[in-house]
């Protein structure tokens, strides 16, 4: 046990020196076309991703949260968001049909593997990201009601 | 206890160089390093109390409980080096410390380092050696994923190559062995998958997508024909034993925008087959292969506002392990070894009442056991719609409505058990082993309050709802759950949100009420306390309470949960796969970070 803490301190220790890598997993487009964070990141300077599925009420909510005022978002900051679905095939066919239903307004890829989530150690989801310039400047890890003005606090300062 | 040192011994060097800050070049060399590396830790630790009520704690592995460890600990340490743009390496290391968690495989027993690879990654091509994850298709002949959750790990070891010929057409190759536990399977997986969009390679412009694919997946396990101790003369016929099970899937989907249809359908080659446990010790049986099938349709129609989606499945002996012992009935109650992913096809519920009786898929093929089950059939069909803002239902601020239903049943057939053969009906269902409506509305009144309304009925197999196994017999569960919540929001991040919870049923433990509380003092902190009350147990002495208080901490790469509580005991599902776990009274203590 003792061992085990000393493990867990030394990481600690060293959590907070690094900026993290970009993932580099496959996530698909819902027309099928492959892309990954790195390259998403490139196509805007400010990116935010989020993790989501749609088992996970509070990662509906976030979005649904977010969808509300997302146009103002992009007027205001220019900022793009994806929300990553990360169902499996148990659930990957409720997720158009969950998307168009709840009109939203943002882009949903697909993680059907986990291999996005695996590469961004998210066992819970909700994940979100906030991406500036290539790097990853802030996370959080699941939702509360009006994080997202939180979320939005932050994008304005990384504009 | 010893073998925590090693992921130390890693760790520690690069600790002791961050800590050397007195020239400024070594800490420019730091830098560099930790921006090409990234470590991440879950931890997931639980002290075990013995409870007044249900009793002192006890592991349902003999060994493990003679060793009455209280205090157990799964741990996951994932560390990823990526030395120059495009070439990466990585390690997980797995830590079960003195023991796994109560019902986890028992072969997660220490330290060791589980997966390891060497991937080489560029616009083109994919190179993997070591262990991978995969997905063909929607996993019906192949799946290599993670559930820690679960327990389960399938991770391939071996080696990948993928490569994009263009947008539209990629390629995947790959050969290894499945993890089992700290082992790897005795069975050499080969699989092939290509995928392609049509509409880029013919230049169409008027559909999203037109896309095709094909897998194939083979197992080659050797074969030792069992010696008859009892009639040596009794020789195992081996001749067209199938070493080597060749599988194939076909894949083709078509999206008009508004309308989209997916459909697979897979073939599982001839495979070994298992006598009933029933009579005496399970044997392979001779000369008797069988093959298997899925036919999985979907269909969906979206516009703003609406969408619906339906999809039918008929699985026909679809089980596909890649060591043949696991095959054997009763051999693997860890669902170890999986090469395909066949989950139910069902709705995942939040609400801990709603996740009490749990339907699972039934792919697999007994043909001795009771009156035999050779696969399942069935479908669903979802409705999501919103109410616009402004109309009557709708509000100021819309009303979102989700509607699920279900319904699954044996596959249709007669089996003749003297002569160990079957025959299957194409789309004819049989017996009814689930079926299940539910809907969920949400509304927001106004800008601090909103509220959830979710009901749902279901009647279920009781033996597969109770145990997990199918048993033939009119027994039905019926049970109808309610679900009502509500969160007030305040100012500065603050909320509260009340759920409330009923199931109702006269078979098993009878009826059920629930409720939890939950403050957010913002957006890192937040703290819970719940119970379910089980009030309406015949048994007085079993209208247990079970409480639990506990809170989630998060900031920046940490989250961190503490519970205390009992826990109720019965299968505990994730995506429609499921492990039994006892009742048990406790502490835990989940640690989730990442460098």
């Amino acid at each position: 046990m003792k061992n085990l803490l000393l493990f867990t301190f030394s990481l600690i220790s060293i959590i907070s020196m690094s900026q993290g890598l970009l993932p580099t997993s496959d996530i698909k487009y819902m027309d099928g076309k492959i892309t990954n964070i790195e390259k998403l990141a490139k196509k805007n300077d400010l990116v935010v991703i989020s993790l989501w599925a749609t088992w996970c009420a509070p990662c509906k909510n976030e979005l649904d949260a977010i969808n509300e005022v997302y146009i103002d978002w992009v007027e205001e900051t220019g900022v793009k968001l994806y929300a990553v679905s990360v169902d499996d095939s148990r659930t990957i066919n409720r997720v158009k049909p969950l998307v168009n239903g709840r009109n939203w307004g943002f882009t949903v890829l697909l993680d059907t593997n986990n291999e996005l989530r695996r590469e961004l150690n998210s066992p819970s989801i909700p994940l979100t990201i906030l991406i500036k310039n290539g790097k990853i400047v802030y996370r959080h890890s699941g939702y509360t009601p009006g994080a997202e003005y939180d979320l939005y606090e932050k994008i304005k300062k990384y504009k | 206890m010893e073998k925590i040192l090693f992921p130390l011994l890693i760790i520690l060097p690069l600790i002791a160089f961050t800590q050397n800050k007195g020239l400024e070049d070594k800490e420019t060399k730091i830098e560099k390093l930790l921006s090409k590396l990234s470590v991440s830790l879950e931890s997931n630790t639980q002290i075990y109390i013995d409870d007044k009520v249900l009793g002192d704690f006890r592991d349902p592995i003999p060994s493990f409980n003679l060793q009455d460890k209280k205090t157990r600990s799964n741990n996951y340490l994932n560390i990823d080096y990526r030395i120059i743009e495009g070439l990466t390496v990585g390690t997980q290391i797995e830590s079960y410390e003195p023991l796994p968690l109560v019902s986890y495989y028992p072969g997660y027993k220490g330290t060791d380092i589980t997966n390891y690879y060497i991937n080489y990654k560029n616009k083109k091509w994919n190179i993997t050696l070591g262990h991978f994850y995969e997905q063909f298709g929607s996993g019906l002949l192949l799946r290599a994923f993670e559930q820690r959750q679960l327990g389960l790990n399938n991770a391939i070891r071996g080696g990948r190559i993928k490569y994009n010929i263009n947008e539209y057409i990629n390629i995947t190759a790959l050969y290894g062995n499945n993890r089992i536990g700290f082992e790897h399977s005795k069975a050499n997986l080969f699989g092939f998958d290509i995928n392609t969009n049509l509409i880029g390679v013919f230049n169409i412009n008027k559909i999203p997508r037109l896309s095709f694919g094909f897998s194939y997946v083979g197992k080659y396990e050797d074969f030792e024909p069992p010696i008859d101790i009892y009639n040596p003369d009794n020789i195992f016929d081996d001749t067209n034993f199938p070493e080597l099970v060749n599988s194939y899937a076909l894949r083709l989907g078509i999206d008009f925008g508004k309308l989209f249809i997916d459909t697979e359908y897979s073939v599982k080659g001839k495979d070994a087959l298992f006598s009933s446990a029933a009579l005496g010790l399970p044997k392979i049986l001779e000369g008797r292969y069988f093959d298997g099938s899925a036919i999985l349709l979907t269909t969906g129609y979206t516009v703003k506002g609406f969408g619906l989606s339906s999809t039918f499945r008929r699985l026909e002996n679809m089980s596909f392990f890649s060591d043949r012992e696991l095959s054997k009935p009763g051999a693997n109650p860890f669902g170890m070894s999986n090469i395909n992913f066949v989950p139910a096809l069902t709705k995942q519920q939040d609400y801990s009442l709603a996740n009490i009786y749990i339907y699972q898929a039934q792919p697999q093929l007994y043909i001795q056991n009771f009156a035999g089950q050779s696969g399942e059939i069935g479908g669903q069909i979802d409705v999501y719609y919103s109410f616009k803002k402004g109309t009557a239902i709708g509000g100021k601020y819309g009303t979102k409505l989700t509607i699920n239903t279900s319904y699954w049943s044996l596959l249709d057939a007669t089996f003749d058990q003297v002569n160990n053969q079957y025959n299957s009906e194409l789309l004819k269902f049989g017996e009814k082993l689930y079926s299940d409506f539910n809907f969920e509305i949400k509304k927001k009144w106004n800008k601090r309050l909103s509220s959830m309304l979710f009901f749902q009925n279901m009647t279920i197999n009781k033996n597969l709802a109770i145990n997990g196994l199918y048993m033939s017999s009119n027994k039905e569960l019926n049970a109808n759950v309610i679900v009502a919540e509500s969160i007030v929001k305040f100012n500065k991040g603050k909320s509260i949100r009340i759920e409330l919870q009923h199931m109702s049923t006269k078979e098993d433990l009878k009826n059920w009420t629930g409720a939890a509380l939950e403050y957010v003092f913002n957006r890192n902190l937040s703290l819970y306390i719940t119970d379910i009350y089980n009030y309406g147990n015949d048994d007085k002495d079993k209208q247990i309470h079970f409480f639990n208080i506990g809170g989630n901490f998060t900031k920046n790469k940490v989250r961190i949960e503490i519970n205390y509580g009992r826990q109720r005991g019965g299968l505990f599902c994730v995506g429609g796969v499921c492990r039994f776990v006892p009742e048990n009274t406790g502490i835990s203590m989940n640690i989730n970070m990442l460098l």
